[in-house]
């Protein structure tokens, strides 16, 4: 009888640990992504991480968008062009699944950077946008500027994806597929492939692992 | 207590344990995503049209899928829908061409403009053009019909002259 009651309890606790073990677990935090370095001050060393560096960027609605704009925001960003007849619309498709789900929070934002800005200007942004059904700039801004510019924010030094010109693509450029998060103090904290949309179902899942980090 | 009675109610138990142990994980795992089209026309097809379907589909998700969307909803006003298109069903086989070469400038679908270009794919042969047209004009709740290789290959033609 003793074996028994001794075996109904295991059942138990194992049914039990198994259930918990599908919640979420509120002390895990992602991991700050990129080279980190360290300095030494006053006898104290210091963790330098990562962090996308100071950019200047036309949104679709001529508003000027800098580092500062996305400061204590988490966000995430994208490189894409508005020709793009390969993997874009189904990345946008994407975004505008995460678009939706966190649009009403004042502290999260999406950057889309456009590779070709010659022909993505500042007004053919703003009928991209509408035309997605984003219809104001509050938390999408589709960004545009200097070619170098944005290339250089896509280099390790940056975002730390693939983007450039290539005759030989589709399209005419390779660009890299991920959705890049970002937290409030501008550090990379996941690469997601927006093509895919379990991938992106994990990444809507990180954004709140991400809020919660910032609520404790 | 004999053991007999106590080895049967321990085989109960372990049964138990396990049944509940494959509930816990199911609820664990994934919601189900089909994306399978479950209100196509496929019954009304033919063999050959349901081959063509068939293949289509593949062709679809190579080709296509990127911009018109898996179910072919298309995305917001920037790319057409296939489903239900008037556009579209009133221009099979037509549309080989479009396949064929792209498209240029504005169109009317369903009553909303689109102008975003649709790129050509000159590589598709009549045949592969056919095996698409056949399956997005017949998935979705589209109900064209089969379209054939010779269909498509006089379209195409037509436009050369």
């Amino acid at each position: 009888m003793k074996m028994k009651r001794l075996s109904l309890a295991l059942a138990f606790t194992l049914a039990a640990a198994i259930f918990t073990s599908c919640e979420k677990n509120s002390t895990y935090k992602l991991p700050i992504l990129g080279y980190t370095d360290y300095e030494e001050v006053n006898g104290k060393v210091d963790t330098i991480y990562h962090t996308i560096p100071a950019f200047g960027f036309l949104d679709q609605d001529s508003a000027m968008v800098t580092k500062e704009t996305v400061e204590g925001k988490i966000y995430v960003a994208d490189f894409f062009f508005g020709t793009c007849p390969t993997i874009c619309p189904k990345m946008a498709q994407q975004m505008l699944r995460v678009y939706d789900q966190f649009k009403d929070n004042e502290d999260f934002a999406i950057l889309s950077h456009t590779i070709d800005p010659e022909h993505d200007t500042v007004e053919y942004l703003n009928g991209y946008a509408a035309k997605l059904g984003v219809n104001d700039n509050e938390t999408w801004h589709f960004l545009t500027g200097k070619k170098e510019e944005i290339y250089e924010l896509g280099t390790a030094a940056g975002y730390m994806v693939q983007v450039r010109e290539d005759p030989t693509a589709e399209g005419g450029y390779i660009h890299s597929g991920a959705f890049i998060l970002v937290d409030k103090e501008g550090r990379v904290r996941g690469f997601y492939d927006g093509t895919i949309p379990e991938k992106v179902d994990v990444l809507m899942n990180d954004i709140k692992i991400l809020q919660a980090e910032y609520a404790d | 207590m004999t053991s007999k009675y106590f080895r049967q109610n321990m085989r109960i138990n372990i049964i138990g344990s396990c049944l509940l142990l494959c509930i816990c994980l199911a609820a664990c795992g994934p919601s189900d995503k089909s994306s399978s089209d479950s209100n196509n026309n496929a019954a009304a097809l033919d063999n050959k049209e349901r081959q063509y379907f068939t293949n289509g589909r593949n062709l679809y998700e190579t080709y296509c899928a990127n911009c018109h969307m898996e179910q072919g909803q298309g995305l917001g006003q920037l790319i057409p829908p296939l489903k239900n298109s008037d556009f579209l069903l009133a221009n099979v086989p037509a549309a080989a061409r479009w396949i064929k070469n792209g498209l240029n400038g504005k169109i009317m679908v369903n009553g909303k403009t689109y102008d975003q270009p649709m790129p050509a794919n000159a590589k598709l042969t009549p045949l592969e053009i056919a095996e698409i047209l056949t399956f997005i004009s017949n998935s979705w709740g589209n109900t064209h019909g089969g379209v054939t290789t010779e269909e498509v290959i006089e379209v195409l033609n037509q436009q050369a002259n």
